[in-house]
């Protein structure tokens, strides 16, 4: 964190008002998101005498390893709010909204989850796929730099990435003191049912085999 | 009323000759394709329409050379793999006991390992909290119930999943190899507690190459060899019979062998 901000406000110049609380929010965003799916990517072939031998609802493994990740980083955000306070930023009624924000991020996490540790299953590189697409999602969303630096017609596109409207989201709370925008709303709204069907299903069709590939 | 039903069972493994576990693998294999070279794979049918019926109260005791399909029909029944073709029937709650010691964490004690591995054994967690006492002293480990569980010898460890699978009260319980675990006392005890479940009305279908323990325990035997299904019936008939295909082998087996 220290070193993103040395490197990016004095560097780089990022204008942006409290800019090591504007990236810490963003950061443990994204750490959320990353961590969560990356670990439920394994889940499944981590511990595979859980589903070979046990009868056990297969998704519970993945929504169990989700649900530790959801616990670290609500953990995070609680220790967020009086570093927030250090830093400057008045902490108002907005800050309830949070629970909704990390519930969703959660459903988000979820539905992603469910896919790729049921691909996983098949294709092992999965795993050092995801990684790297990890690393591409980091720079593709507004941690360390704002939005407004995107070129006005790539714009549109780049708006649509879930994990920027929950950035942008959670920015809001704190840092604007507003609620999140109706299109913040709707984006990440829509993106979770969307990875929760998509998930679900693949990881339906796929489960009847995970006992014979693991 | 039955408490497995069985109808012509089949299960097929397929075995690559090559391994594609990566996307990788795929794409070069998709290019080999177009080169001429087929996707292939050696099939094996583990198990070949298998038929039994097993009623309420029965136990049964599933015997067969290694490699036979003893636990891959466990498997089917216990609902972790599907079968490819056929029909089966459980009528009751089941509990399987196919390996021991499943989710236990080294760094949690005792007690908390034994609720653990209660819930994923299908208790619920107000159950098995309420039953925890009776599972640590079943396992001879009321001394040891807060100390970690990585501190246990495997012993132990044994002993105190095996208490909670069976404290489960599930009504058809599933037994892979199992009971060969722990010291003598232990084995004694765990089948003076499934002679109470059977008396119960408990059913028990249990696979162990012991044979004097299946005829002792089981009424029914079932005898699998190369997937197909040998004899089912009384386990005193099945089991002699199983002997002598073992001490007096068909000249059809001897060819392939080569002795």
């Amino acid at each position: 964190m220290l070193i993103l901000t040395v490197v990016f406000s004095f560097l780089l110049r990022v204008s942006v008002p409290n800019f090591p609380a504007w990236l810490l929010i963003g950061l443990l965003v994204w750490r959320f998101f990353a961590i969560g799916t990356s670990q439920g990517l394994t889940s499944l072939i981590e511990e595979p005498s859980l589903v070979t031998k046990v009868n056990l609802p297969r998704y519970l493994i993945v929504l169990s390893s989700n649900t530790a990740n959801l616990l670290g980083a609500s953990l995070e955000f609680v220790t967020l709010l009086p570093l927030l306070f250090l830093l400057g930023v008045n902490l108002t009624p907005y800050v309830l909204v949070l629970p909704v924000i990390l519930l969703t991020e959660f459903l988000l996490v979820f539905g992603v989850s469910l896919l790729l540790s049921s691909l996983t299953v098949s294709y092992r590189d999965f795993n050092e796929l995801w990684t790297l697409a990890l690393q591409l999602g980091f720079f593709l969303s507004p941690i360390v730099y704002d939005s407004s630096l995107i070129p006005s017609r790539y714009l549109y596109l780049y708006s649509i990435n879930p994990i920027t409207r929950l950035i942008e989201s959670t920015r809001a709370i704190f840092l604007q003191h507003q609620l999140p925008s109706q299109f913040d709303f709707s984006i990440v709204i829509s993106s979770v049912l969307l990875l929760l069907l998509v998930g679900g299903v693949v990881f339906r069709s796929l489960e009847g085999r995970f006992a014979e590939q693991l | 009323m039955y408490a497995i039903v069985v109808d012509d069972i089949w299960k097929r493994f397929r075995i690559p000759h090559e391994k594609r576990t990566t996307i990788l693998d795929h794409l070069a294999g998709a290019l080999s394709v177009l080169e001429g070279e087929r996707y292939s794979y050696e099939e094996f049918w583990a198990l070949k329409g298998i038929n039994f019926r097993l009623g309420n109260g029965e136990s049964l005791g599933i015997i067969g050379p290694n490699g036979s399909g003893k636990s891959t029909l466990l498997k089917l029944i216990a609902g972790v793999m599907k079968a490819d073709k056929g029909k089966m029937e459980i009528n009751g709650s089941l509990a399987s006991i196919l390996e021991l010691g499943i989710g236990f964490h080294n760094d949690l004690t005792v007690k908390e390992n034994a609720l653990v591995y209660g819930v994923l054994m299908g208790l619920r967690r107000s159950e098995a909290k309420k039953r925890i006492d009776s599972i640590i002293s079943f396992a001879d480990l009321a001394r040891f119930q807060d100390a970690r569980f990585k501190n246990l010898s495997s012993g132990m460890q044994v002993r105190l999943a095996f208490s909670i699978a069976i404290e489960t009260r599930a009504e058809i319980f599933l037994v892979d190899e199992a009971l060969s675990v722990g010291d003598i006392e232990f084995q004694e005890k765990c089948l003076d507690r499934f002679r109470e479940l059977k008396k119960e009305g408990k059913s028990i279908a249990l696979v162990s190459h012991r044979i004097d323990l299946i005829k002792a325990f089981c009424e029914k035997a079932l005898y699998l060899q190369n997937g197909e299904l040998k004899s089912f019936g009384p386990s005193e008939d099945v089991v002699s019979r199983y002997l002598e295909d073992v001490r007096h082998p068909k000249p059809s087996v001897n060819v392939a062998t080569g002795v």
